[in-house]
């Protein structure tokens, strides 16, 4: 049936087969040679990530994603076997461990987790640990808050205390607010709960108050919100170096965002740019918004090598000097404790002492109907 | 005869397993999405038409789509009606530069949509070329081209205007001019002349450049996510947030189908005027 002769030709046609298959066939106790993790693009380091690779001889394979709804379709789709590493904020960490899409970690393999603040420390910071087995789930990275930066010049600090400044026609035509709509309707919900006094009231999950989680009526009343700031917007921002410009600009006087396009204010400031008084209000009077980004380890990650690889990854991505780097590239605050390599300007413009603030945040969640937050979103967009 | 055989099915199989494999299938699964549903970012194997009701009800997604059916034939109308005097100036006045000048319209595709965007977004932004000089001059800026669908309206004609110049190029390149020259020895005026014989003569061309800007404006999500604004969401945006943000995949699989019904049949309603051998694509020149 088969031709078996040795010619030039069946040589060749082996030789060719063979060539192609080699990169697919690999011996089962050949040290791993990816590490591919689904992550923010702000925090990629390429000095760092080469740096990785050398030392450890895999190909660092990074792949990106905007919102934290973004990465769980991802990894759902994908399944997480085609990642070894996951971002995640907020309580998103936790549903992924709940639908088994991540794998418990352990603080004691990675040596840099002793150099958190108090707040971050294993613990302390539940929000990282599974509430039915207390497991930890993850590493605290990057913390922050989805508050105000406004101009002081034109918008006065005490308009600031309430969220009722980014609904202002004082300000019409000068806020912006950014395009993710989770935070766009929970931030709005925090007004309006706080309006209607649903918040002590029995909440639909049964469970202490979460703008994540909406009663139909409050929904309705986000919407009308959200309809009526719309005619006060110049845009939803989609990018931080957009709303950059538009603040340096004076274009906007005040818009929500993740206090990173306040930094990167203040830093042009300090480099020569014309000085203007830009602040970022943090916390709200009706509440606000906070975030802490981490690193997480898919469940396709079994013990052994490739486990150790994401846990020496991770070390050295909350080492205190790559920590540093990374906040100042994406302008955001971090979980461990810089304040000994940190000057007085470094500690206030990273909110160094002010992490205990992260406690009366309401953390990133997922919505608690995103069929129901789309058509919500999808009716503002289209009055 | 033999490697002939194997020659020709090897022409023919390989582009139809392309098109079966990337076309075809990733419909068909379209097309299956649209009739589940998903819930809290699972997907729901149960048939229903809530989609499609949901599509057909909820003014929202109406609005999405007369905003983008409005937004598509403006744009498609604005760009023939500039497309045809450039066209018209290389062929009849551009001499041995006009390979040069048609070329010189293929520039802007060597840079991406996006950049080419963003480039856009610096350019009619508050702080951009335009607003930035009258802000100098003394005048208020332009609040219209700033974040809004007029935004969105001169993207679309800055990204598809050289698609169309071209397609228009192309016919009258192989129009036959001495029929322009009979009609006006037989007394017509020019305005006749366009009417009567260039403009008829010349229309699959420019039905094919409309179509060429129609169905991308139509399905369009980018420029409307960097320029459109507040009251810019169109109807490919928000399909995009379906598969994107909010995760409601089998709503945006429904948006997807009935998008690619309509351009079909709109598709299929033009091509009544095209008249493939006077397009130029053919390679077969006049005939």
């Amino acid at each position: 049936m088969f031709d078996t002769k040795l010619t030039r030709r069946s040589v060749l046609v082996a030789g060719a087969t063979t060539a192609l298959a080699m990169p697919f066939v690999r011996p089962s106790w050949a040290a791993p040679d990816t590490v591919r993790a689904l992550m923010w693009e702000a925090y990629l380091l390429p000095d760092q990530i080469t740096a990785f690779e050398e030392a450890n001889k895999v190909k660092f394979v990074p792949s990106f994603f905007d919102g934290n709804s973004e990465a769980y379709n991802k990894l759902r789709v994908g399944g997480s076997k085609e990642f070894d590493l996951v971002q995640a904020d907020g309580f998103w960490p936790q549903l992924y461990f709940r639908e088994g899409l991540l794998r418990a970690v352990d603080y004691s393999k990675v040596p840099n987790a002793s150099g958190y603040l108090p707040e971050f420390e294993a613990e302390a910071f539940k929000v990282l640990s599974d509430p039915k087995s207390g497991k930890k789930i993850g590493f605290p990275f990057c913390w922050g808050a989805y508050g105000i930066t406004y101009d002081a010049g034109k918008v006065q600090p005490e308009r600031t205390e309430t969220l009722e400044c980014m609904f202002s026609s004082d300000y019409s035509g000068m806020l912006s607010t950014s395009a993710r709509f989770e935070e766009n309707i929970a931030l709005a919900a925090l007004l309006v709960t706080d309006r209607l006094g649903s918040r002590d009231k029995p909440r639909p999950d049964g469970k202490p108050f979460n703008p994540y989680v909406l009663s139909d009526e409050e929904l309705a009343e986000v919407e009308k919100l959200l309809i009526q700031q719309k005619s006060l917007l110049l845009t939803r921002y989609q990018d931080n170096p957009t709303l950059f410009q538009l603040l340096q600009s004076g274009a906007v006087v005040a818009a929500t965002e993740f206090a990173q396009v306040f930094r990167q204010l203040l830093t042009a400031e300090a480099q020569g740019a014309a000085p203007v008084d830009f602040r970022h209000a943090l916390k709200m009077k009706e509440g606000g918004l906070g975030w802490v980004d981490t690193w997480l380890v898919t469940s396709g990650v079994q013990d052994g090598a490739k486990f150790d690889l994401c846990n020496s990854f991770i070390d050295l991505m909350i080492s205190p000097a790559v920590m540093k780097k990374i906040g100042e590239v994406a302008g955001c605050s971090t979980t461990v404790d810089l304040r000994s390599i940190s000057n007085e300007t470094e500690r206030k413009l990273f909110l160094m002492d002010r992490s205990n603030e992260i406690a009366d945040l309401f953390m990133f969640d997922q919505p608690s109907s995103p069929e129901k937050w789309e058509r919500v979103w999808s009716n503002v967009q289209a009055a | 005869m033999q490697d002939a055989n194997l020659q020709r099915r090897l022409i023919l199989n390989i582009p139809t397993a392309f098109l079966l494999l990337f076309f075809v299938l990733p419909l068909t699964a379209l097309v299956v999405l649209s009739f589940w549903q998903t819930e809290n970012y699972k997907i729901v194997h149960d048939w229903t038409l809530m989609n499609y009701t949901t599509l057909a009800t909820e003014g929202a997604y109406i609005t999405f789509f007369l905003r983008s059916l409005v937004m598509a034939v403006g744009v498609s109308v604005t760009l023939v009606a500039l497309a045809w005097p450039i066209a018209y100036f290389i062929v009849r006045y551009g001499g041995r530069y006009r390979i040069i000048f048609s070329l010189l319209l293929v520039i802007p595709f060597l840079s991406g949509e996006v950049l080419r965007l963003i480039a856009l977004q610096g350019m009619l932004g508050p702080a951009g070329l335009v607003n930035g000089a009258l802000i100098r001059m003394g005048a208020a800026p332009l609040r219209m081209i700033m974040y809004s669908n007029a935004a969105s309206f001169i993207a679309f004609i800055y990204l598809y205007l050289p698609l169309v110049v071209t397609t228009v190029y192309l016919s009258l390149i192989n129009f036959d001019f001495r029929l322009a020259h009979a009609a006006s020895a037989c007394g017509a005026n020019r305005f006749r002349i366009f009417t009567e014989v260039v403009w008829p003569l010349n229309l699959s061309g420019t039905i094919v450049g409309f179509m060429l800007a129609f169905i991308p404006t139509l399905s369009a999500s980018l420029v409307p996510r960097f320029l459109g604004g507040p009251n810019g969401t169109l109807y490919g945006m928000s399909m995009a947030q379906q598969f994107g943000e909010s995760g409601t995949w089998a709503l945006g699989a429904a948006m997807g189908v009935v998008l690619f019904l309509f351009s079909a049949v709109a598709l299929a309603i033009l091509s009544y005027g095209v008249d493939l051998r006077r397009t130029g694509f053919t390679g077969l020149g006049r005939q």
